[in-house]
């Protein structure tokens, strides 16, 4: 029996956007990556190939991570100690990009300050080829204190600096335009809150190309099915041609996975938990492959495991010969 | 073009029986046009009228519904291809493969962990829905022993699995009165296959690589009169099995009858454990009905179970924790109380920032009706009267001899009301965003 | 445009062009063209050149074609008799000056020049002058000489405070003030804003620079007043910050004239204030910033050029010193920085609210018991109300909080006095129509203070004031603080000016409190008029597509949003406020369906809104194409066919109702964003509308609705009925207290004569 495989055609796309540039391109980083250009759903070979696979991004912290769960801190040994030898283990380990994650600490337990910032991102740099996103402590003021130096610091590199919320996008995007960055706009959970934003970002001047937005997800059992169900939203918007959905999506599994009772915690749990770290790592990587399947471009893990697992996924799933 | 419920209304008999189960027949009406009713509950429904409905009032997606001895599993009814569109209905059935070539210890340690796993995720508890047992052996015999033992452990429904109808009818004897799914159907054994769920009453799968043949299969099995089918594209990539499926949701959704049945997936993947979750986790997800695994760990199924419950959440619904009065890192009674409501995402975010903070509080959960802060507030669902019940309802008063009181700071207005309403308790008010509540609850309260 | 400006500014770009000329062939003749010329540390060349021409120029050679172009835009003064439109001849003019102004500083440089030179005088913080070669080596203090142009590192650091927003604006001051203590004042009011100011120019020999130097004033980096140079030509650096600062934020390259301009007037909050006489060069610089979308504002007497055009308000604005209102030069300069502010625009942010108690949210629920008040305002011994309304921008002075009567120290214990708040409100944006939308907020804004306790609104309004507040130092001025602080800070996009006025004095307060009721009753009778046919735009409002993502609320001035809380006015508020918001004008087009409220425009929008689920909205049936609904709504509407109408059921209300549903289960099919014909979402007050249900019978059709609201609206539904000629209509409505199924309404109907039995068929 002939049946017609019922194929979508829509009339709009994700937007292109390269980070970090090359040595010939203005920058230091060794390889850049590309991600969105989408004109179908997710994986929808049948209809179109996927231009550029979704990447992983494995997160670093600036300063030793004082509330990381104990699965975490066993899995990456002492590489904790030194975000560049941290990054450098992500870079051997498969990683596509590093997001560099500064807290409210600096050095020596003191506050996060502009030199230290400044400081670490270069070592960064140093140790690892692969292009970089670096986010603020999440408080606006202390987001602009360390994100304007440091992208003055590293002009030409197309990082991508974040998190622009509300409150905050104006330093940030003007410390990005002046220095041929990228930003990252983050809004909660709210496909009219993300086009919003990204509008009022673009309105600044940033060309749709040097921005990527992150709309928020909530962990697998905590709140996964709104960020699932926005991203959903978003990507059909951009598809049906909404300039301003058209952003690729970065999402964060593995803070959210990571912050979760279920990965965070190995003692006086019930029994139907099972085994710590293998739980942890498969909440971290089927939250991960949800928010892939429902249109996450970027998505930034903790556990090297789950980095495995996950590029595995996404090797199966872009690898179109066998639909 | 769909019909509206008015439409369908007017062809009812607009007598108001209730035999349909619903008070009237507009109410029935509106639900056929939701296609969330069938229209075979209305026995007075005209010939002429059936025959206008028909199309409009199926649908889409067969309801297929796999029995135990106790308990059953349903697939189908689903009606769109984004949960946000409106909901998806029938929670994938997950069921744990054996294979009777395994020891009979080992089977039987499966069985019996797994029909016996609970777990509690705020508030429900969640299970597996049943087993498979796959007829490795070739031996009727041997898959009969399997199945009996197996029924000795458990209740929860069975899918068979065998290309050979013949082994299968072994297993089928011992499920007498059960409707468990035969997996399955292929081109070469489809006629008996076809035959022998007729005959046991069972549920039929059909193995297709492509959706032609799947189709094609479908039609045939249905004019030989079995009508509860269940489609299995038999494909090896996660993006081959991702595309089958999408287009079998979509025609289906476009009313081809052909493809208008459940799915299922096999996650099994040879002993990659990492890549069986994510197969799993990828068909609940992407519109399977049944999703079978071959592993049973605990540390696997739990966060399986709970994608299912959050993918399969009315997104207009929200997901409730109980009404109660949580302790957060071991509270004494000089700690402070925070008050929230039972929307579970709000719970969620005030329960996780104060845990990982590690700073010690009682956490009063009021019934909002599953609505988050604000919207509870609007609604009138979370106001100082409500709070004060609770604090009475769970004997909040007698765990503690500091009565601090912490309200969300959204809802600041209600401090004073709240002081009316538990004069000896002192009231805070709390940040707006949970974010900010460990920085609140080390500077405010110490 | 004024034809005098037009000739000076002409005729002033001449002469400096020339000027340009000479000196430029002057130093090829002495310097040779290879001679590099730049300004100090920028990777901007020569700025205002590279941004309005493209062109890199490196070396003396390469500004010839600069002047060529300069030449090219200059035009011949207007003639006296025959007059032609010269507002483009005076903007070419204006750049035309800008080239060549820029031409002679970068010659200037070239001859050690510039920084120009003043003995003993300090800079505040670093400079942009770093050259070894002059003034005794890098590692000098910066002093003898003034700052030139701004280097790039200063630029970014003051940039990004510009774009986004923690510097509101700057200001290009020339020339010379009437006296040096009105330029320490008027640089003073510019700091106190936080308004960046630059500085350059004179008046017969004596500059702005010399007058703030002479007072002690300290001028630098540090301070955020860059003294530029004496004579108006380094005025042009000024335009180099701004043309770098479109080149490093607005993501422009050198070449887009155009852009740059557009995004100076969008973005940059700069004007020029010209102090003292403005010659002719004054003026041809003057239409070189008007080209940037900066206005001028002048303290002496010259032609004003008030329409809007290139700049966003006024081009040209004279305000002379002498005749402005104050007692003194602080009054004067705050008079004169106020009005730049709102000639350009400029929005000034109150950080804090500036009372003695503390302020947030947090405290917007406290109650002030019996006990613990100090007095009270309104409630069972005195009278209390509050006002506001919009004034002109010229009448009001922003900030001034007047108290007309009594004190808070007059009022005895737990004593209460009469208060009257008048709140004058002015703003470019502001319309009258928003005087009820700010109103109701002032609720939120006097609550938001720890130990007053506000209730109430309008004539009903009720205070106190707690014993701690009242200690601590709150007084009656405060309430004016507050509501000052507050509306700028959320209602900055229509509120530029907030005047406030509290009265304690009873026959005052009398007088007023008539004028304020004359108001409400207007206001009231506005709504009333309000009609549909009455506006040319509905508003959208996707407030709730987190819920239900193909919902869209349309709100017209007789349907309110099914919510409740937005009505088209607040919708309304809500755009001018929040542009980019969930609430955006929808412009009616052509009319369909005048009965059942059919526009092209609303149906263009559903379907845009609902992502292509919905295609089209009746505005007036339940029966066709009703809109959608979120989950919010205040009640739900259901076809009851039996009846030949509809009932109606309040949230509230938790009984069974005769559809054989209650309101929880009747939610699930009337939300989600999904049309549902016979089931409808609505906001409780579209019920007394001349437009509820209209195209399928209007309130006749209810044959039921739940008591609560039969209750809660009764004075509303009286007049419906009156207006439907049957002043017992609603008592022939069915509620949960006569009827609860189907089959007991239809005799209960019969037996209380509802209209609806008789009416047509509604299916």
């Amino acid at each position: 029996m002939p049946v017609e495989i019922p194929k979508d055609s829509w009339p709009g796309s994700v937007n292109t956007v390269t980070l970090g540039a090359t040595g010939d391109q203005g920058g230091s980083r060794t390889s850049t990556v590309t991600i969105g250009g989408e004109q179908s759903l997710p994986f929808m070979h049948f209809e179109n190939p996927t231009p550029h696979r979704p990447v992983i991004a494995m997160e670093v912290a600036a300063a030793r991570p004082a509330d990381w769960s104990a699965v975490l801190l066993e899995a990456w040994g002492s590489t904790l100690d030194d975000p560049a030898v941290w990054a450098r283990a992500c870079e051997d380990a498969g990683a596509d990009l590093i997001v560099l994650q500064f807290g409210l600490k600096g050095s020596d337990d003191g506050p996060v300050s502009a030199e230290f910032a400044v400081e670490v991102v270069k070592e960064v740099m140093d140790s690892t080829g692969l292009p970089l996103v670096v986010l603020g402590p999440g408080q606006a003021e202390i987001d602009n204190s360390i994100l304007v130096p440091i992208a003055d610091a590293t002009k030409g590199e197309r990082i991508v600096l974040g998190l622009c919320e509300e409150g905050n996008y104006r330093t940030i995007v003007a410390a990005a335009m002046a220095n041929d960055h990228l930003v990252l706009g983050k809004t909660p959970m709210d496909v009219n809150l993300a086009k919003q934003l990204n509008i009022l970002m673009t309105d600044m001047g940033l060309p749709l190309d040097r921005i990527v937005m992150d709309p928020t997800t909530g962990a697998l059992g905590y709140g996964i099915e709104y960020g699932y169900s926005v991203m959903e939203r978003l990507r059909l918007a951009a598809l049906q041609g909404d300039a301003m959905t058209q952003l690729p999506m970065l999402v964060t599994p593995g803070v959210e996975t990571w912050k979760t009772k279920e990965s965070k915690v190995g003692a006086g749990i019930p029994d139907e938990w099972g085994e710590w770290a293998e739980r942890g790592v498969n909440w971290e990587t089927l939250t991960a492959v949800a928010l892939i399947e429902a249109g996450a471009d970027v998505v930034v893990l903790r556990h090297p495991q789950s980095l495995v697992r996950v590029r595995a996924a996404i090797a199966e799933l872009t690898a179109s010969e066998t639909a | 073009m769909a019909l509206s419920g008015i439409q369908i209304y007017k062809m009812l008999p607009q007598t108001n029986c209730k035999e349909c189960g619903f008070a009237t027949c507009l109410a029935f009406a509106m639900k056929l046009a939701a296609k969330q009713a069938e229209l075979d509950g209305c026995p007075y429904v005209t010939e002429e009228s059936k025959a206008a409905l028909a199309e409009s009032a199926t649908p889409p997606i067969r309801l297929v519904t796999l029995k135990g001895k106790a308990g059953e599993a349903k697939a189908g009814n689903e009606v769109v291809l984004f949960r946000h569109e409106k909901t998806f209905y029938n929670r994938p059935g997950v069921f744990i493969r054996v294979l009777d070539t395994e020891d009979d210890e080992v089977i039987e340690n499966k069985v019996r962990t797994g029909s016996s796993y609970s777990v509690d995720y705020v508030g429900m508890e969640l299970r597996i829905d049943g087993f498979a047992v796959e007829a490795a052996s070739g031996d009727r015999t041997r898959l009969a022993t399997v199945v009996e033992a197996l029924r000795a452990s458990t209740g929860l429904p069975l899918i068979l699995v065998g290309s050979d109808p013949a082994v299968l009818s072994g297993g089928l004897d011992k499920l007498e009165g059960e409707a468990p799914l035969i997996m399955g159907a292929d081109t070469s054994n489809w006629e008996a296959m076809a035959d022998l769920a007729a005959g046991r009453g069972a549920a039929l799968g059909i193995r297709g690589g492509s959706i032609e043949e799947l189709a094609q299969l479908s039609e045939k099995i249905k004019e030989k009169g079995v009508e509860d089918l269940v489609l299995y594209p038999a494909v090896d990539s996660m993006s081959a099995s991702l595309a089958l499926n999408t287009q079998i949701r979509r025609l289906a959704l476009k009313n081809f009858r052909p493809l208008g049945y459940p799915t299922i997936a096999f996650a099994a993947a040879s002993g990659d454990q990492g890549r069986e979750s994510l197969m799993a986790a990828q068909a609940i997800c992407k519109y399977a009905g049944f999703v079978v695994i071959d592993t049973f760990a605990p540390e696997l199924i739990y966060p399986l179970l709970v994608l299912r419950e959050n993918i399969f959440t009315d997104p207009q619904k929200p997901i409730q924790v109980l009404p109660a009065l949580y302790e957060i890192n071991s509270p004494g009674r000089s700690d402070p109380v925070l008050v929230t409501t039972n929307f579970s995402i709000t719970y969620f975010s005030v329960a996780n920032e104060v845990e990982g903070a590690g700073l010690p509080a009682w956490l009063l959960v009021t019934d909002a009706e599953g609505m988050s802060v604000l919207t509870a507030w609007a609604a009138g669902k979370f106001d100082a009267e409500s709070i004060a019940k609770a604090v009475k309802q769970f004997g909040v008063a007698d765990k503690v001899d500091q009565k601090w009181i912490v309200l969300p700071g959204h809802t600041a207005v209600l401090s004073g009301e709240l002081e009316e309403e538990l004069p000896d308790w002192v009231i805070k008010v709390g940040p707006r965003e949970a974010v900010d509540l460990p920085g609140y609850m080390r500077q405010v309260l110490n | 445009m004024s034809r005098y400006i037009a000739t000076r500014a002409i005729r002033g770009a001449n002469a400096l062009v020339g000027e340009a000329e000479a000196m430029l062939e002057q130093a090829l003749s002495e310097k040779g063209p290879d001679t590099p010329v730049a300004f100090p540390n920028t990777a901007y060349h020569l700025p205002v050149i590279f941004g309005m021409t493209g062109k890199e120029i490196a070396h003396l050679g390469e500004l010839p074609e600069i002047l060529v172009q300069a030449r090219s835009l200059l035009h011949p003064t207007p003639s006296r008799e025959h007059w032609t439109p010269y507002l483009g001849e005076t903007l070419d003019s204006g750049m035309a000056t800008l080239l060549a102004a820029e031409t002679i500083e970068a010659i200037r440089y070239v001859y050690g020049l510039q920084p120009e030179s003043m003995p003993g005088f300090e800079l505040a913080g670093g400079t942009s002058f770093t050259s070894p070669d002059m003034n005794g080596g890098g590692n000098q203090p910066p002093n003898g000489h003034l700052n030139g142009a701004i280097d790039d590192i200063q630029l970014r650091s003051w940039g990004i405070q510009l774009v986004d927003g923690r510097m509101p604006g700057f200001a290009a001051i020339v020339g010379c003030a009437s006296s040096n203590e009105a330029a320490v004042q008027i640089v003073r009011e510019l700091q106190r804003r936080n308004i960046l100011c630059f500085l350059s120019g004179n008046v017969n020999g004596h500059s702005i620079i010399d007058q703030l130097h002479e007072e002690g004033v300290e001028l630098g980096y540090d301070t955020y007043t860059v003294p530029f140079g004496t004579d108006t030509i380094s005025a042009i650096y000024a335009l180099g910050f701004a043309t770098r600062s479109a080149l490093t934020f607005g993501g422009l390259k050198g070449g887009q004239p155009r852009e740059i301009l557009n995004y100076n007037k969008d973005r940059v909050f700069a004007f020029v204030l010209a102090l003292g006489e403005v010659d002719d060069l004054k003026y041809s610089a003057a239409a070189g910033a008007i080209n940037f979308g900066f206005p001028v504002i002048a303290d002496t007497v010259i032609p004003q050029i008030l329409p809007t055009g290139i700049t966003t308000y006024e081009h040209v604005v004279s305000m002379p010193w002498n005749e402005i209102d104050g007692a003194n030069d602080t009054e004067k300069a705050e008079r004169l920085v106020q009005k730049c502010i709102e000639v350009r625009g400029v929005k000034v942010r109150v950080a804090n609210v500036p009372v003695p108690v503390p302020y947030g949210s947090a405290f917007e629920g406290e109650v002030v018991r019996k006990a613990d008040m100090r007095a009270e305002f309104g409630g069972r011994d005195s009278r209390c109300f509050e006002y506001l309304k919009m004034a002109k921008l010229d009448e009001l002075t922003d900030g001034k909080i007047e108290v007309i009567g009594r004190g808070l120290s007059d009022v005895p214990d737990q004593g209460s006095m009469d208060m009257a708040i008048l709140i004058e409100v002015a703003g470019r944006q502001m319309e009258q129509d928003f005087e009820p939308v700010l109103e109701r907020q002032i609720h939120y804004f006097v609550n938001g203070a720890s130990g007053i306790q506000h209730i109430g609104q309008r004539d009903i309004t009720w205070i106190r004031l707690s014993t701690k507040a009242a200690e601590a130092g709150f007084d009656m001025e405060h309430f004016g603080k507050i509501l000052h602080a507050r509306f700028h800070s959320d209602f900055g996009a229509i509120v530029d000016k907030v005047q406030v006025t509290i009265i304690t004095e009873p026959e005052e307060v009398e007088a007023r409190l008539e004028e304020a009721r004359a108001a409400y009753d207007f206001r009231n009778k506005r709504l009333a008029d309000l009609t549909d046919t009455a506006v040319d735009e509905f508003y959208s409002c996707t407030l709730c597509q987190s819920f239900a993502p193909n919902h869209v609320c349309i709100v017209s001035p007789e349907r309110l949003g099914l919510c409740g809380a937005y009505n088209w006015l607040d919708c309304k508020a809500s755009f001018s406020i929040n542009p980019t918001g969930p609430n955006q004008p929808i412009k009616l087009g052509r009319i369909i369906d005048p009965v059942r409220g059919y526009w092209e425009g609303t149906n263009a929008y559903a379907r845009i809104g609902s992502h292509g689920v919905v295609e089209e909205v009746a505005m007036y049936s339940i029966m066709e194409n009703p809109m959608t609904a979120c989950g919010c709504f205040e009640c739900i509407m259901m076809l009851i066919p039996e009846a030949n109408g509809v009932m109606v059921v309040s949230r509230e209300d938790t009984s069974m109702t005769p559809a054989g549903m209650t309101f929880s289960t009747l939610a699930g099919m009337a939300g989600g964003g999904i049309q549902t014909p016979g089931v409808m979402g609505v906001g409780k007050y579209y019920l007394i509308s001349p437009k509820f249900i209209s195209a399928d019978g209007g309130f006749k059709r209810v044959v039921w609705m739940s008591s609560v609201l039969k209750d809660g609206m009764a004075e509303e539904l009286k007049m419906v009925a009156e207006r439907e000629g049957d002043a017992e209509l609603i008592d022939r409505v069915a509620d949960e207290r006569s009827v609860t199924t189907v089959e007991e309404l239809l005799p209960w109907l019969e037996e209380n004569g509802h209209p609806a039995l008789t009416m047509d068929p509604i299916i």
